[in-house]
């Protein structure tokens, strides 16, 4: 028994290796991604939207690994947890490349036009922001920290401020001529992206707090739900999705 | 029986001789170790030994500076790894892994077999070498293009006035040949500056009254400042300082650095130029609210030619000497310079220099 428990956890502690390895090198594409766009670089967006492929193979694997252990080993507790983690935070970091696959689009989308250096600026202060998230979730994970997960849902509140600070930035820049709409909508998205990059690095945290002590994470909305603050009594409700007489589909 | 009784008699001591024996050769064998891993430890390559099994007999402090928890660190063991599983199946196998940075990071990883079973992993920082040899490289690129550039249109605009008889073409590309020697003529005054300071070190070595120095350089600036609508803001020097040094040298260097303020900064922006004791040094501080400087840049923008924005800086007339030169000034005068800078919001030079005893 104790050497099938064995098996089981240094086949799980192998897809957790899997899994942080892929995170690493998610995390390693940040920079190259915001080099990308502040320098037009088409070859480098070429080769990192082509690189997106591996990093989905590698999710894919670590899911269908995952899959394994709950099919062969059963597991329960911590185990289970860990298994289930693991599976919610390989779809965010791939989730987070394909996000760094659209910036090198967008790269290419607006390719030519010059940008103003206050845009510039923020740009590589967002792609700072979210390296620095993904590594504190990286870390949190790898020491097993509840600390430090539960601390990344305040850092990520920086790069949410530069969000902002850049929307504004592209508003003066088109304002005053220095961008076209294409670009301004365009640059609005790449902010969206980065945001988004965070918020997969927050989830990432919140199932590292998780794993680590058992407690769910406090979704704001479900808490308000459970607690029956519903302020939209007055909202029309839209008819059930799945009528009753619906044949199973 | 006498005799069997002496031998048996005998046995424990003989025993304690052999224990002794054998934990004086434990001792000699630990020290022989403990000796080894610090030679191990001492290397400034992180060296990892393993076994054929694959599990990981020993590895040095180097090597142990890999194990955090960093996205760096994931990928170098990774790529750790990786050789290791070709190395125990008899294989010499290596890669580099760069980490894009700012600053950009290059490490080795290369593991070779071992004769006995298991593998051995050299794992080296290669940064500083592959940043040397692209400093090396761009130069000689940058050095060329900086030069040539002008010749070869001074050419091209001499053939074309021989053939022309419009008397307003031929003013026309005179003025263009007159732009293009004079721009050459700026790089090859530099250079003979940077030259100069180079290797003439510090030629002088007199008291230099720092109020007055600022007040000079910020004199010189003035009128380019005026052209590009920039105020230059002296901030009054708190107390008499005086620095150490060559007063020319010291003029040249903070008119670059002024200078380059003023050319990166907007129309109506400030300049602010100040100066404050800073231990046995003077730190002089140039600061403005410009275009600033991409991070992945602000390594490099001290090397001879190099340029953050080739087209930009054309447009400004730089010969992309005087960051080089303010360099090399600093040095001479047994202090550094350092640049903080966020791109959009602006830089802030800080050149330190040696200051007077009183």
């Amino acid at each position: 028994m104790d050497e099938l428990r064995k098996t089981f956890h240094s086949d799980l502690d192998e897809a957790k290796g899997e899994l942080v390895r892929l995170a690493a090198s998610v995390t390693e594409l940040i920079p190259r991604a915001t080099a990308v766009l502040l320098d037009g670089d088409l070859e480098g967006a070429d080769y990192l939207i082509r690189s997106d492929d591996e990093i989905d193979a590698r999710a894919m694997a670590i899911e269908e690994h995952c899959y394994r252990i709950l099919a062969l080993q059963a597991p329960v507790a911590i185990d289970l947890r860990q298994v289930i983690s693991l599976l919610r935070m390989v779809a965010e970091v791939e989730r987070s490349a394909d996000l760094l696959c659209n910036i090198c689009k967008a790269a290419r989308r607006i390719y030519g036009h010059e940008l103003d250096p206050k845009l510039r600026g923020i740009i590589a202060r967002m792609g700072e922001q979210a390296l620095q998230l993904y590594n504190a979730a990286i870390a949190s994970f790898v020491e097993n920290d509840a600390a430090k997960a539960a601390a990344i849902d305040d850092m990520d509140s920086f790069l949410d401020g530069l969000q902002k600070q850049f929307v504004q930035a592209i508003f003066e820049s088109h304002a005053a001529g220095r961008i076209d709409l294409q670009v301004a909508v365009q640059l609005a998205v790449v902010a969206r992206f980065y945001e988004r990059i965070g918020d997969h690095a927050v989830t990432i945290g919140e199932r590292v707090y998780f794993i680590v002590t058992g407690r769910q994470p406090e979704h704001k909305g479900e808490h308000s739900y459970r607690g029956g603050a519903d302020n939209t009594a007055s909202v029309p409700r839209l008819a059930p999705f799945i009528a009753d007489d619906e044949p199973d589909r | 029986m006498g005799l069997l009784q002496r031998r048996t008699d005998r046995v424990p001591d003989l025993i304690e001789v052999e224990v002794r024996e054998a934990r004086a050769e434990l001792l000699r064998l630990r020290a022989e170790v403990s000796r080894l891993q610090g030679a191990l430890d001492s290397l400034p390559i992180g060296v990892v030994l393993v076994e054929e099994g694959g599990l990981v007999r020993t590895r040095n402090e180097a090597a142990k500076g890999f194990s955090g928890a960093g996205h760096g660190d994931i990928l170098v063991l990774e790529a750790v790894d990786q050789h290791v599983q070709h190395a125990l199946q008899g294989r010499v196998s290596g890669s580099s892994v760069e980490l894009f940075g700012p600053p950009l990071k290059v490490i080795d990883v290369r593991a070779i077999p071992l004769r006995g079973g298991g593998a051995l992993v050299a794992i080296e920082d290669v940064s500083e070498r592959v940043r040397v040899d692209a400093v090396r490289t761009d130069f000689v690129a940058n050095i060329s293009h900086e030069l040539k550039t002008p010749v070869g249109a001074l050419a091209v605009l001499a053939e074309t006035m021989i053939d022309e008889e419009d008397l307003e073409v031929v003013h026309r590309l005179a003025t263009k040949a007159m732009h293009e020697a004079l721009r050459a003529a700026s790089s090859i005054d530099d250079l003979l500056e940077l030259s100069r300071i180079e290797l003439g070190g510090a030629a002088l070595s007199e008291p230099v009254d720092v109020d007055q120095l600022l007040h000079d350089v910020a004199e010189r600036l003035s009128e380019s400042a005026e052209q590009h609508q920039i105020r230059i803001q002296r901030e009054p020097v708190a107390q008499r300082l005086t620095a150490m040094g060559d007063r020319r040298q010291l003029v040249s260097a903070l008119a670059n650095l002024v200078d380059n303020a003023v050319k990166y900064s907007d129309a109506g922006g400030e300049v602010h130029l100040s100066a404050s004791a800073d231990g046995d040094r003077i730190a002089f501080v140039v600061r403005d609210h410009g275009i600033g400087i991409p991070a992945r840049d602000l390594d490099r923008i001290f090397e001879r030619f190099y340029r953050v924005d080739r087209a930009r800086s054309r447009g400004t007339g730089g010969t992309g000497l005087g960051l080089a030169i303010v360099r090399h000034v600093a040095s001479n005068h047994e202090g550094d310079v350092r640049v903080q800078s966020v791109e959009g919001e602006g830089s802030t030079f800080t050149m330190r220099a040696m200051a007077a005893t009183a």
